[in-house]
């Protein structure tokens, strides 16, 4: 019960500092907000003094920074962030859609690289030592030091521009998410092989397996029922703190290959000086990540509760 | 009692003996110079990840430092009639879409991506290190503060942070650096508290307390020399990343920017000419993987020297 209270009063302190940090964006840049949001809109330098004074008061700039802050969290809490600066829509829905495409992007990269590595994993630990180990090993760790914008370049490359069976950017369906899909599934796919490969050589060499085997139990027969299960629960806690970290990890691929997600939008308002849309983007993955490592934590907690009271007695 | 005068601050036997009570995971407190020698003499002995990345570091830093001597062409040194030219005698890797050198480029481009990396590594390594040091020697309000507000920060993906103050900050040097230190102290203070917690616990960290010596003498000459290994394998294997994020940024138009360029910038310059001239794509992204590759498999391989312990 303290776990989980001391859990929801971390969550909500980031998210408090975060929302602020991110609500004082247009104080902290230099200028007039009020003139600024103009410039954004219009595009014009020499503003009129009486439209500026106009906007402030029709974005509430002129009231106290405590209030406005008020007033723009609980208008976030009623899930209107407000019109963006380019485009006039609004956020919440701007945020929606690139949200759905960013989750669906990642789950793709997520599941390419579980599908791998368990698989990958699996081998290198059975053949512990051996070849095979060595080359599988070696290969996925090396997958750590590839920059991604470069993969996604040289595998458009070759699947766009050489043998042309693939889209080389946009976002149309579904052949057009493999291959921002596969370059983004590279670095988790290393962790979860490392992961699955000593998950796996702790299994193998646990009691309970070898008692499954001398009861006369095949090596697969063994391994299906009591070495799987235990071997690849840490791999799936694995995927939710990955999911959690691509949703504000992809921002180089979506650029790459125009992919209309999350990080994508969240540079363009950067560039563009769309502050609306910098705030909700900024809020809505941080308020994500907390909360996808927050649930995994405690799921976590429920299954293996030695977790519970070590973090406790901390 | 004075320590400058205690016989046993210079006296090597007596870290010796504490370290009787290290198990493979901890050195002593080194007696300059002795292990390195023996290291050297045991080359042979040293793990291939490790022989590979230190030749691939070595190679990488003696080519970046002699690039202003070494440089075949000035970087900025334009030939408009000789666009895009594919590799010769003259140009070893072609030319770029204003007729400049690719090779001489990416000397100097590899200046700025690995110098960018070292400072923003460096400062997030020391500020972390201390930071988790102090925290686990101190305990308490502060600790507990500290770990909060790593949490929180745990939780902003990178490029996020950069966007962020990017957005308040502008792009440049300056916020580039700071955008990676911002979160990047947060492992080295969480690897630092929590090796200094397992020391803590050892027999001549309590021997040095009851003969009277100070916290900061402590830390300096028994928990520092203990407890590098493990955060130097730390921080090799942390380079590459901030190596590739820094190159991300640039690629984004967020960091390096012109006149200067470094590898992730030059990237970015070469994508709309692809198709014509692969390498403007494919030497920048090459140089900074194998230079990340290098600096990780040393990290790796200072994780599993003999006498080690592979830790994280």
């Amino acid at each position: 019960m303290i776990f989980l209270l001391r859990r929801f009063v971390v969550l909500l302190c980031t998210l408090a500092s975060v929302s602020f940090l991110v609500f004082l964006i247009p104080y902290l840049t230099p200028g007039d907000p009020a003139r600024k949001i103009l410039q954004a809109r219009t595009g014009e330098l020499n503003l009129d003094p009486s439209a500026v004074e106009a906007a402030r008061v029709r974005y509430g700039l002129d009231k106290p920074v405590i209030e406005q802050y008020w007033n723009w969290g609980q208008n976030a809490l009623h899930g209107d962030l407000g019109l963006s600066y380019t485009s006039r829509t609004q956020v919440s829905d701007l945020v929606g859609s690139a949200l759905a495409v960013t989750t669906s992007l990642a789950v793709a990269a997520l599941f390419i690289a579980l599908v791998a590595a368990l698989p990958l994993g699996s081998l290198a630990a059975i053949r512990r030592g051996k070849a095979s180990d060595i080359a599988i090993t070696t290969v996925t760790q090396g997958f750590v030091a590839l920059p991604e914008y470069w993969v996604a370049p040289m595998l458009v490359l070759v699947f766009a521009l050489k043998l042309g069976i693939l889209p080389s950017a946009g976002w149309t369906g579904p052949a057009s998410m493999i291959l921002p899909a596969v370059t983004l599934s590279l670095r988790p796919l290393s962790y979860f092989t490392q992961v699955t490969r000593a998950s796996m050589v702790d299994v193998l060499e646990s009691p309970h397996l070898t008692a499954a085997r001398s009861r006369g139990l095949s090596f697969a027969q063994a391994m299906l029922r009591h070495g799987l299960r235990n071997g690849l629960l840490p791999v799936v806690t694995l995927f939710s703190i990955w999911l959690a970290g691509l949703l504000g990890g992809s921002v180089v691929i979506e650029v790459i290959f125009a992919v209309p997600g999350m990080g994508r939008l969240l540079y363009q308002a950067v560039t563009d000086g769309d502050v609306p849309v910098i705030q909700a983007g900024i809020v809505c993955i941080v308020a994500l990540t907390v909360l996808i490592t927050t649930l995994t934590d405690l799921l976590y907690a429920l299954i293996n509760p030695t977790v519970r009271s070590s973090n406790v007695s901390r | 009692m004075s320590r400058v005068d205690n016989p046993a601050v210079d006296n090597p036997a007596v870290d010796n003996t504490a370290s009787g009570a290290l198990d493979g995971v901890l050195d002593p407190a080194p007696s300059p110079g002795a292990p390195r020698i023996r290291g050297l003499r045991r080359l042979r002995a040293w793990p291939w990840s490790l022989r590979v990345g230190l030749f691939g570091v070595l190679a990488v830093v003696l080519v970046l430092l002699a690039t202003p001597w070494s440089a075949p062409f000035d970087p900025a040194l334009q030939d408009l009639s000789n666009r895009l030219a594919p590799p010769s005698g003259a140009h070893w890797l072609g030319t770029d879409q204003l007729g400049r050198d690719v090779m001489s480029r990416l000397m100097w481009g590899g200046r700025f991506s690995v110098t960018i990396a070292a400072i923003t590594l460096t400062i997030s390594a020391v500020f972390g290190t201390l930071l988790g040091i102090v925290c686990a020697r101190s305990k308490g309000v502060l600790d507990e503060f500290v770990m909060r507000v790593s949490d929180v920060l745990l939780a902003f993906p990178e490029m996020i942070v950069a966007m962020f103050l990017v957005s308040i900050l502008g792009a440049g040097y300056g916020t580039l650096i700071l955008a990676l230190a911002v979160a990047g102290w947060t492992p080295f203070a969480r690897l630092a508290r929590a090796l200094t917690l397992e020391i803590n616990s050892r027999d001549f960290i309590e021997a040095a307390e009851s003969l009277g010596f100070s916290r900061t003498f402590i830390i300096l000459r028994h928990l520092l020399p203990n407890a590098f290994s493990p955060l130097l394998a730390h921080a090799s294997v942390r380079f590459g990343h901030t190596l590739i994020t820094v190159g991300a940024l640039s690629f984004l138009g967020l960091g390096v920017a012109p006149p200067d360029s470094d590898w992730g910038s030059m990237l970015a310059d070469g994508l709309p000419y692809m198709s014509r001239a692969a390498g403007l794509v494919i030497y920048p992204g090459l140089a900074i993987f194998l230079t990340a590759l290098a600096v990780t498999l040393t990290g790796r391989g200072i994780n599993v020297r003999p006498g080690r312990q592979g830790r994280g």
